[in-house]
């Protein structure tokens, strides 16, 4: 049996809910294949802390997957147990680390969103070169962008930034599900259109 | 749910990724149900929200947004009495509104089989407590069936209406977050046929009279059942022992936990332990018990809360006089939720393992951490309707958040949206707990401390699931307070349901039979009442200022939709070729020059639309309205005390056509 782990952190609104359906509904293709992963809904509100967990699992054979002591999963990660962290605000990034270990790939978008206690004056927000070392201190790769920024440029709204950070995931990790299959499952949603270009600029970033 | 919508006519073969919710739903569909309903509530709101949206696509189909849980409940015994197979949903803390019916349904038996859902909330992200729902079927006998993953959900509860009918229990499907909002994949089964679901309530005094002798017959009839059903349980598919093992330790859990603890297993590579996965957590058979422990030294009970299971194995054990030991809450928390690392550590202590280094090392590394971290909670959306209610509020009891002073208002919380309001930076809120109970104790210390002035907030939601005769109560006994209803429309938190005073639909259409809240508060007695626009904070704050010096029940309705509603209804004309959307066309921007940073928009009103921005040419920071998501409520422009703020219209049309060319702007 192989595993494999998406993290998805971020905020309430970011899109973190679809970037996991997203990646989930793209494994859908072979009966070998199982995928769990809950979400963390911060309420309906804003600013909260949202996370989705996307887990691949790919089982030998039939057997393995009918054996009981190998077809139940947890709907979490566990600490260390991430292949891939995408976190959409850096902060939060943070927040993320105990899901890494030393060959995590992590990517993060480095638009900070200010939490009322830093508004308030009550603490301060870590500057984004503390983030980096941070996570150095965990895994080597790490990427990271403005990710706000060029969502703004190429499609004058953040909608797509999620997608984008998709795309980005594809591009600097070894994912064990087919390009294709997110592309074709993009190609059926909502703004099909400015998703594929979302997904296809991501991977070239 | 992709497209061609496997939900509705998904058959045996298909398989898509749902949410756990809508695999409760889904296993609804497929055993037959006719009638659907609940209390919107977080994490079970989706349950009944997808066979509402679906509902014009399946036939026979009755679905109903109930304003409270003991209505919602009632109707699923009436509508399984009436022959019709039957599913409710609620939250954990609506059993206790529903805990009533739920006494009664084991006396009286069901007709078609019943299903109740409970979305549970542990560690209490959406909730105001951690109850554990199981504990009520010590008395109500209702039988407890725990799913562990999103086929079971589905599986379970088709399962569940067979289970119901053969031994005449409402059955309780056990679903915590983490399961309702666990989104994978299902294998769908067939849909039972529906043309033939049609009502036809027979008599039946003997289970549905329930008094005096009749109910004590009743509670015998119901104790012979629950042992019957008890017997089934002992061979039947729904509890698994995993049995390929030689160590003389065996390990029982329930629900999502034993999925941790599979996961755990395989992550620790231990793979000799006996395991029972109990599918039914009530009741449990003592045969199965003593089946299980044979051979077996020591048992550890792996689960959430307080011990349910622990509760009872450890009685069963007593009475088959098992001579090993029993081990549970001393290796995995009584309180918050129990996490997939929660379980880690507690199997990886019981049985003395390591950790992995990876595991050991990410825990630290989280620890070493999250104190240094600013702590982030939620907040409302930006243009929200309550946050110029707490504003207004706050301005009125002449309170600052900046300012360290004591309140001398008490006011009373209540849940909803609004319940935000306690956290910072407006913690306007003195005490919260459950639904109604802001007026109900705000109006016994309106009694016995005359020296503070006391405010009572509600939602519209929760003023209509059990307000009114709260609020009657406060009239009828003379009781000194101020009641502000927060009515933006909708039950906006659980997925925007409707309310009563929902006016107009999502597309624009207006609705019928809207109540006029007005009118209904001043039948009940209450003659100053006033309703009023929560953004035009000036004149609000003023209102509420006035109203706390009038003697007796005051109420002020603080009337504004849901911004998000009303931003989902403009664009929904505008792409339908509406002439014109119903938000103004301006912009709201801070001039640098005149802002001073005293920090009303920013601290006080506190709207996230409002950033802070490094100014590159001194270094210095200066406040921002954020265009790309500040969504033009004007209430910053309202309060800045400097004129700092400018509102700048333009004509939306003439941007259309001048299309390439500067904006004309007018100031």
């Amino acid at each position: 049996m192989k595993k494999f782990n998406i993290a998805i952190v971020g905020l309430g609104g970011q899109g973190i809910i679809t970037m996991g359906t997203v990646m989930k509904n793209a494994a859908l293709n072979s009966d070998l294949q199982d995928v769990s992963g809950s979400e963390r809904r911060g309420g309906a509100q804003r600013e909260g802390y949202v996370e989705t967990f996307v887990k691949y699992i790919f089982y030998e054979n039939i057997e393995e997957m009918n054996n009981p002591r190998k077809n139940m999963h947890s709907p979490m990660i566990e600490s260390g147990g991430a292949n891939a962290l995408i976190s959409l605000e850096p902060l939060e990034t943070l927040r993320g680390i105990k899901y890494l270990n030393k060959d995590s790939i992590v990517i993060f978008n480095k638009t900070p969103y200010i939490p009322i206690s830093v508004r308030m004056g009550k603490t301060k927000y870590p500057e984004i070169s503390f983030i980096v070392s941070e996570l150095q201190k965990v895994t080597k790769h790490i990427y990271y962008y403005d990710i706000d920024a060029i969502s703004l440029e190429k499609f004058n709204s953040l909608t797509q930034k999620n997608i984008i950070a998709l795309g980005i995931l594809f591009a600097k990790a070894e994912i064990p599900i087919s390009r294709t299959a997110v592309e074709s499952i993009l190609a059926q949603g909502k703004g099909a259109e400015n998703n594929l270009k979302a997904f296809e600029l991501g991977l070239n970033l | 749910m992709a497209k061609s919508n496997l939900f509705v006519n998904g058959s045996e073969g298909d398989k898509a990724i749902v949410l756990g919710n809508e695999a409760i739903a889904r296993g609804a569909l497929e055993a037959g149900i006719g009638y659907a309903s609940m209390y919107p509530g977080t994490p079970a709101s989706e349950i009944i929200a997808v066979l509402d949206k679906n509902k014009k696509y399946v036939e026979n189909l009755y679905t109903e947004f109930s304003l409270n849980e003991h209505i919602s409940l009632h109707g699923a015994i009436g509508a399984s009495w009436s022959g019709i197979r039957s599913l409710c949903a609620m939250k954990n803390v609506g059993l206790n509104v529903a805990s009533e019916p739920a006494q009664f349904l084991a006396y009286t038996g069901v007709k078609a089989g019943l299903v109740l859902a409970i979305g549970s909330d542990p560690g209490a992200p959406s909730s105001s407590n951690e109850q554990d729902d199981r504990w009520y079927s010590l008395h109500t006998y209702m039988p407890v069936m725990e799913p562990s993953n999103i086929q079971e959900a589905k599986d379970f509860t088709k399962d569940a209406f067979d289970v119901s009918e053969e031994f005449s229990f409402g059955i309780v499907l056990m679903a915590p977050s983490r399961l309702c909002h666990n989104a994978g994949a299902l294998l769908f089964g067939n849909i039972r046929d529906r043309s033939n679901i049609k009502g036809n309530f027979k008599k039946d005094p003997e289970n549905y009279l329930n008094l005096f002798s009749l109910a004590v017959k009743n509670h015998a009839k119901y104790l012979e059942r629950n042992e019957l059903l008890k017997k089934y349980l002992i061979e039947s598919k729904f509890n698994k022992t995993v049995n390929d093992g030689s160590s003389k330790i065996g390990f029982i859990s329930s629900g999502v936990i034993y999925a941790h603890l599979m996961e755990t297993f395989d992550i620790l590579g231990v793979y000799d332990h006996k395991i029972l996965k109990l599918g039914f957590s009530f009741p449990i058979s003592d045969e199965l018990i003593k089946r299980f422990f044979e051979g077996l030294e020591k048992v550890v009970i792996v689960e959430e809360a307080e011990g349910f299971l622990e509760f009872q194995i450890k009685k069963i054990a007593y009475e088959i006089g098992f001579k090993g030991n029993i081990y549970g809450k001393e290796f995995f928390s009584r309180t918050g939720e129990l996490t997939l690392d929660d379980v880690i550590s507690g199997v990886s202590k019981f049985l003395e393992k390591p950790l992995p280094a990876s595991f050991d090392f990410a825990v630290k590394k989280d620890r070493e951490l999250s104190d240094k971290l600013p702590q982030r909670s939620g907040t409302f959306c930006i243009g929200c309707p309550h946050r110029s209610t707490f504003y207004s509020i706050l301005k009125a009891v002449g309170f600052s958040n900046t300012e360290e002073k004591e309140r001398d208002v008490v006011i009373a919380g209540d849940i909803g949206c609004y319940t935000l309001g306690l956290l910072p930076p407006y913690n306007a809120m003195d005490f919260l707990t459950c639904m109604n109970a802001g007026l109900s104790i705000g109006q016994a210390i309106s009694n016995f401390d005359k020296s503070k002035k006391v405010i009572a907030l509600v939602g519209d939601s929760t003023f209509y699931h059990s307000g009114i005769p709260v609020l009657l109560n406060a009239v009828q006994n003379g009781a000194d307070i101020l009641y502000i209803i927060l009515d933006n429309s909708w039950t906006a938190m659980t997925g925007h349901q409707k309310t009563p005073t929902t006016q107009k639909d999502i597309d624009g259409k207006p609705l019928q039979n809207v109540l006029n809240l007005k009118d209904l508060i001043k039948s009940l007695g209450v003659s100053y009442v006033k309703s009023l626009d929560p953004n035009s904070v000036k004149r609000f704050s003023s209102q509420i200022k006035s109203a706390l010096k009038e003697p007796g029940v005051k109420v002020l309705i603080a009337k504004r939709e849901c911004i998000l509603q009303e931003i989902r209804r403009n664009k929904s004309l505008l792409k339908n070729g509406a002439n014109a959307a119903e938000t103004g066309e301006s912009l709201y921007e801070i001039q640098k020059s005149r802002c001073v940073k005293c920090n009303e928009c920013f601290v006080e009103l506190a709207c996230p639309a409002i950033i802070l921005k490094k100014d590159e040419d001194t270094g210095g920071d200066y406040y921002y309205i954020d265009p790309a998501s500040c969504v033009k409520c004007g209430v910053c422009y309202e309060i800045c005390p400097n004129s700092a703020i400018r509102k700048v219209e333009f004509d939306i049309k003439s941007e259309f056509k001048l299309d390439g060319k500067p904006l004309e702007i007018t100031v």
